[in-house]
């Protein structure tokens, strides 16, 4: 049963996910739970990590040479696997965040024209 | 980019530690341990699916599944090794028929030359002329070239960075050791010019190639040997390069040995192993020697093209040059001939290959051969698929149960797939090793080798693309018949495995497999009537009447040139030659010819009646003729109907006389009386023959047998004659260089070798005796194409015939043991025996007679392909086809019987009471 609070929420759009982890680990290398946290905080709960895709996301980005992982130690002294940004990963990141930007003002535009038409008529 | 694996169980580790991390905080946020595990599961999902998509993402996942696949196949194979190891015999008798047949394909028809870049080679002219040609001008296009065509165009032709000439054919040569006191062996050889071995990018093996220095008058006599006889005839003797050696009496210096991949410019049965400069053939043929001539056409061309020079450009430009040449040779030609001067032609086409005579030759039967065996291994697949599908029935029960369990249908395919796969891959190893005997015995076969000469350069050992061939084939011929079997597989109901697969009444798969039986029934009826045909046909070339006899007959072949002969002292040569064969016991008759019946060498000329007026442009005014001694037709029993033979009393001083045959005489002399009439073989020349007699039309040639025998004429060894041309003159005198010994022996007796060659050494120990056969193997040597095609494709439709007599047993045994309870039904209600086999056979005869009507136009068809290859046989000849259905439906009778009468012998109770 999903709360009201979750239905709020938002499911990531395809591919969107793995520029969200790449932009979180900018901040410094982050095991994925907390990777999920941070998502989920700094979108101020709007968007939902569905846990279970996380970790196959992220398994692909190593594979694809994006990040790193290592296992560590989390702040309250738990064994973790913790991931980081390589210099590939950092190239990424700029790209599909330009990228990403250049697709956000052109919906942006046309829907706020959508918006206007629909005010006028 | 390198990918590091990471285990399963790293995966499940971290997520194990998400939990943890998950739990922590939703503890921290004051949830109590029950909800906050429950949450953090829930927000994590399934795990299972999770751990699952990792290992799915996983490439090596593939490799890993199928490497299952594979051991899993390899156990249950194992536990059916009859079945296995019947199906991997079955499959490699296919693919090694399919393979043996195409290792010659591929050296006949695809493969190059061992030569640098040799798709940089292009051969002047498109079809191959073999072996000398006269005149200035040429029908069709220029093919092959003189001398002095030759050295015209590689000095004015641009395009080419080497333009090579060489001799097309061979010539055979007398060549001893300088040292040795041993008589000289007959040898293969090749005339080359200087820049020959420079145009192949050939190196030597050891020593060096020739050089165009060589090819200059007057050089040195320097040759060049094969690799192959340096081996076999003279042990790898380092002291051979730089040695002397005697060709044709002459001393020549052997500078080096050519590479042993390197077999010369073209596939031939006889490669050559000497190769000699062509200025040095005057030196070698004598009196015979053709290459001074500018008429006299003689020399292939082969050029290496300039990096970046366009064929097309080149053979415009090489035209121009051929019509210069003819230009400044138009005072020796006829007014006819000039005018013939603008239509002549020359096209380039590629040279890589070399000279691609042997692939015409072959190329027509080699597909036949192809098609052939492609029939065996589509029916060796149907046949396979069969006992796949009876395979898979018994395993109805495990692949039932197997998705009842939740296993992927994609799964089982993959799974039955890999089983096929890995039995056609195993077949097609053994199809391998029945490829190497397979070849072997083929070239043994269809390339009669001459004794003491190399033989025809392939070899049955499989190379790479042979090697791909099979393993495509195999892979193709386990996709092919696991295809359907294993979609059966996943056709399973998995409700069955609980019901229990035996009670069902549904038989399942009984259509592929008809349709199977169908198909192979169809295509051994194809093979069995082309066999039949072939097989006629060569039973009627066999069989036909020659004209001349061939029992007790010995041809023995001897080159004068080799020992050095002038023209002057042949008919010397030849008195004591039959004086000393005649003298040895047990022979009957002894006489020369330019050449024998059926031994392949031809001449031709255009024949002037005298009193006739001059043959029109169109006219065909051809006639073959051979130069004979004495006692020829006795010899060879060829009949004289009327007049005389050649005899003793024509003498160089008597009046010139030839004998013509029936064709000849109908040809030449249409209603008038031949004897006494005159006729000549040169526009310019004399009206020099008087027909002293006409011989009864015999086969000498062994070309177009299912044509009517063409003129023919005899003219007599000891006479000869003069032209107003010298080129006349000239190739008369040549005509006196006679080849073969024909022996006639008494009834009863045997010319062995030894005599033979003791009675031409006592005459002169430096005339080798290059061959002896009989006639009898003379004549069969012309049907070795027909009688190998024949043969293979008989053995080809008894295979056939064998593979679907199985396939419907299989079949008829199947479906009768399925019906058992039925039958039992039907006996207990009164059927008597005769009902129920009638109810059997009936079955399996409407599969075999689909499969003739479905076989019958096929079967017709094939017949137009063959057309050409019949020597006149109906290609629809109903005998043939009517024998053909007969063994078919006589051979299915028997396959369905068997099982049949077994049904039969069901006691009734039994049936009924069998679960």
């Amino acid at each position: 049963m999903l709360t009201r609070d979750e239905k709020t929420r938002l499911a990531l759009l395809q591919g969107t996910l793995d520029l969200l982890i790449l932009r979180i680990l900018v901040f410094g290398p982050q095991h994925g739970q907390a990777i999920a946290r941070a998502i989920q905080t700094n979108s101020e709960d709007v968007l939902l990590v569905d846990h279970g895709a996380l970790y196959p996301a992220l398994q692909r980005m190593e594979a694809q040479g994006w990040i790193g992982a290592e296992w560590g130690v989390s702040s309250n002294n738990r064994k973790a696997r913790f991931y980081s940004l390589t210099a590939k990963g950092r190239k990424h990141l700029a790209q599909e965040t330009s990228r990403w930007r250049s697709l956000a003002t052109a919906m942006a535009r046309i829907l706020d024209l959508d918006s206007l038409e629909s005010q006028e008529g | 980019m390198f990918w590091r694996r990471r285990s399963e169980a790293d995966f499940s580790e971290e997520l194990k530690a998400h939990l943890q991390l998950e739990i922590d905080r939703l503890l921290a946020e004051g949830r109590d341990e029950d909800q906050a595990y429950r949450s953090a599961r829930r927000n994590l999902g399934n795990l299972q699916g999770a751990n699952e998509r990792f290992y799915e993402a996983n490439r090596l996942v593939w490799l890993e599944q199928f490497w299952n696949d594979v051991r899993h196949a390899i156990r249950r194979l194992r536990k059916a090794p009859v079945f296995a190891i019947s199906t991997v015999l079955t499959i490699a008798l296919g693919i090694g028929a399919t393979t043996s047949i195409f290792t010659l394909v591929h050296a006949v028809v695809f493969r190059s030359l061992a030569v640098r870049n040799p798709n940089e080679l292009y051969r002047a002219g498109k079809k191959t002329h073999c072996c000398e040609w006269g005149g200035i001008t040429q029908s069709e296009e220029f093919s092959i070239f003189s001398t002095d065509l030759y050295r015209y165009l590689r000095d004015h032709t641009n395009g080419f960075s080497e333009l090579a000439g060489f001799q097309a054919g061979e010539a055979f040569l007398g060549v001893k050791r300088h040292d040795t006191r041993e008589p000289a062996k007959s040898e293969a050889g090749e005339f080359v010019s200087g820049n020959y071995f420079a145009m192949f990018g050939v190196n030597a093996f050891a020593g060096r190639t020739l050089i165009p220095g060589d090819y200059k008058d007057g050089a040195s006599p320097v040759a060049v040997m094969s690799y192959r006889t340096w081996q076999v005839n003279y042990g790898l003797d380092p002291a051979v390069i730089g040695g002397i050696f005697n060709i044709n009496l002459k001393p020549f210096t052997i500078v080096g040995i050519t590479p042993p991949s390197f077999f010369g410019d073209s596939l031939r049965q006889v490669p050559p192993d000497f190769f000699i400069p062509i200025a040095d053939e005057p030196l070698v043929q004598g009196d015979s020697s053709i290459s001074r001539r500018p008429d006299a056409h003689w020399l292939d061309l082969i050029g290496r093209l300039q990096p970046g020079a366009r064929a097309s450009e080149v053979e415009a430009h090489m035209r121009v040059v051929l019509h210069q040449w003819m230009q400044s040779h138009a005072g020796d030609m006829s007014a006819n001939e000039r005018a013939e001067i603008p239509k002549q032609m020359l096209y380039l086409s590629p040279g890589g290959a070399g000279i691609t005579s042997m692939r015409e030759q072959y190329e027509h039967w080699l597909n036949i051969l192809m098609t052939v065996s492609s029939f065996v291994l589509l029916i060796v697949c149907a046949n396979v698929a069969n006992l796949m599908l009876v395979r898979g029935m018994e395993q109805r029960q495990q692949t039932s149960l197997s998705m009842a369990l939740g296993a992927r249908s994609m799964r089982l395919v993959r799974q039955a797939l890999t089983e096929c796969v890995l039995l056609s891959l195993l077949g097609g190893l053994g199809g391998v090793a029945v490829a190497f005997g397979g070849t072997r015995l083929i070239l043994h076969y269809a390339f009669n080798e001459l004794p003491g000469f190399g033989s025809i350069p392939i070899s049955a050992a499989p190379s790479i693309p042979v090697l791909l061939f099979a393993f495509a084939v195999s892979l193709i011929t386990g996709i092919v018949f696991g295809i359907a079997p294993a979609w059966m597989a996943t056709r399973v109901d998995p409700i069955e495995a609980l019901r229990g697969a035996n009670r069902s009444t549904k038989r399942a798969g009984s259509l592929p497999r008809k349709v199977f039986v169908i198909l192979q029934a169809a295509l051994a009826l194809v093979l069995l009537s082309a066999s039949g045909l072939l097989t006629a046909t060569l039973r009627k070339l066999e069989n036909q009447d020659f004209g001349f006899q061939v029992e007790r007959r010995m041809v023995l072949s001897i080159d004068p040139l080799l020992a050095g002969y002038r023209a002057e002292q042949l008919t010397g040569l030849y008195r004591r030659l039959r004086a000393s064969l005649g003298g040895i016991p047990g022979v009957s008759s002894v006489a020369l010819a330019l050449y024998s019946p059926q031994s392949g060498d031809n001449w031709n000329e255009g024949i002037r009646v005298d009193g006739h007026p001059a043959p029109g442009p169109n006219e065909d005014i051809l006639s073959t003729w051979d130069r004979v001694t004495p006692g020829f037709f006795e010899t060879i029993g060829n009949p004289i109907l009327r007049g005389r033979p050649i005899t003793e009393a024509d003498t160089a001083t008597s009046r010139r006389v030839a004998v013509i045959n029936q064709a000849f005489a109908k040809r030449f002399f249409k209603g008038e009386d031949p004897i006494g009439k005159h006729f000549g073989r040169f526009a310019f020349g004399p009206r020099e023959f008087e027909v002293a007699g006409i011989a009864k039309d015999a086969r000498i040639l062994p070309y177009e047998l299912e044509k009517p025998i063409k003129p023919f004429f005899f003219a007599a060894e000891s006479q000869s004659s003069v032209f107003p041309k010298a080129e006349d003159t000239f190739s008369d005198l040549r005509s006196h260089f006679l080849h073969n010994i024909v022996v006639l022996m008494k009834p009863g007796a045997v010319l062995t070798e030894a005599a033979a060659r003791h009675a031409v050494a006592a005459v002169d120990p430096d005339l080798p005796l290059n061959l002896m056969l009989s006639m009898d193997e003379q004549v069969a040597g012309v049907f070795v194409q027909q009688r190998l095609i024949a043969r293979l494709t008989s053995l080809f439709g008894v295979l056939a015939l064998l593979l679907a007599s199985i396939g419907l047993y299989g079949v008829t045994s199947y479906n009768a043991g399925s019906r058992t309870m039925e039958i039992g039904v039907r006996m207990a209600l009164g059927a008597n025996r005769g009902n129920v086999l009638t109810l059997i056979l009936r079955g399996a005869f409407a599969l075999i007679g689909i499969g003739l009507l479905v076989g019958l136009p096929l079967a017709v068809s094939a017949g137009w392909v063959l057309g050409n290859q019949l020597y006149g046989i109906n290609p629809h000849d109903p005998m043939v086809i009517g024998i053909a259905i007969a063994t078919l439906g006589f051979s299915g009778f028997v396959a369905a019987l068997v099982p049949a009468l077994r049904a039969t012998s069901v006691s009734p109770i039994q049936a009924l009471r069998t679960e």
